[in-house]
């Protein structure tokens, strides 16, 4: 039987674990705001009427993936067979729907065989880290961090 | 969707758009006020342009 004198005090202050472990409605918000960022260079901060910062990262995005695909970069896809081409893949896959778009351009494929394939590739990577960063930001915002 | 013509870039004119937009983007994510944003898009295009052709230097003598 468990003694009434040591049950300990109620701790008011914190909220039960049940309750904190749960994302609040903000966080929630947040979350879906940065995967909005990723999915559509721009969306996350057109989302928290942020227009300068959201046209900034859509041409932004939008401008490199277009000159990397352009200059017949390295479009990266699941079937990567080292490392490089599986983080190629995963920095191509940030531009989010952009991906698409530059595998729509590419469409006799990639030639690295000359240096302008090479630096299209690099930027195509570019973009990608360029709009998850973004999506970050957006996140960040939606959070109420100073942004 | 028809081929587009390829775009050909000189390393330079590459290295430079790369610069120019990573400038920009980085200038209003990371700042607010419009004039901090112009400093800022300025101060780091000036150091990509530094670095970048510094590096370029830096390594001539390895070419020859």
């Amino acid at each position: 039987m468990e003694d009434p004198e040591h049950i300990p005090a109620i701790n008011r202050t914190q909220p039960p674990a049940f309750v904190r472990e749960t994302a609040s409605p903000g966080e929630s918000r947040a979350l879906a705001f940065g995967i909005a960022a990723w999915l559509l260079p721009g969306l996350g901060h057109a989302l928290q009427k942020m227009w300068g910062r959201a046209l900034v990262v859509f041409f932004a995005v939008g401008l490199l993936v277009f000159a990397g695909a352009s200059m017949k970069g390295n479009v990266f896809t699941r079937q990567g067979t080292d490392a490089f081409d599986k983080l190629g893949y995963i920095a191509d896959m940030g531009t989010g729907c952009f991906y698409l778009f530059a595998r729509s351009i590419e469409t006799k494929g990639a030639d690295v065989s000359h240096a302008g394939g090479d630096y299209g590739t690099r930027l195509l990577a570019t973009a990608g880290v360029l709009n998850l960063l973004a999506a970050l930001h957006a996140y960040e915002a939606a959070r109420g961090h100073k942004a | 969707m028809t081929a587009l013509p390829p775009l050909d870039l000189t390393h330079f004119q590459a290295f430079l758009l790369f610069a120019v937009v990573i400038s920009v983007a980085f200038g209003f994510l990371g700042r607010r006020r419009p004039k901090d944003r112009v400093k800022y898009i300025l101060w780091s295009l000036f150091l990509f342009l530094l670095v970048g052709i510094g590096v370029g230097w830096a390594m001539f003598p390895f070419s020859h």
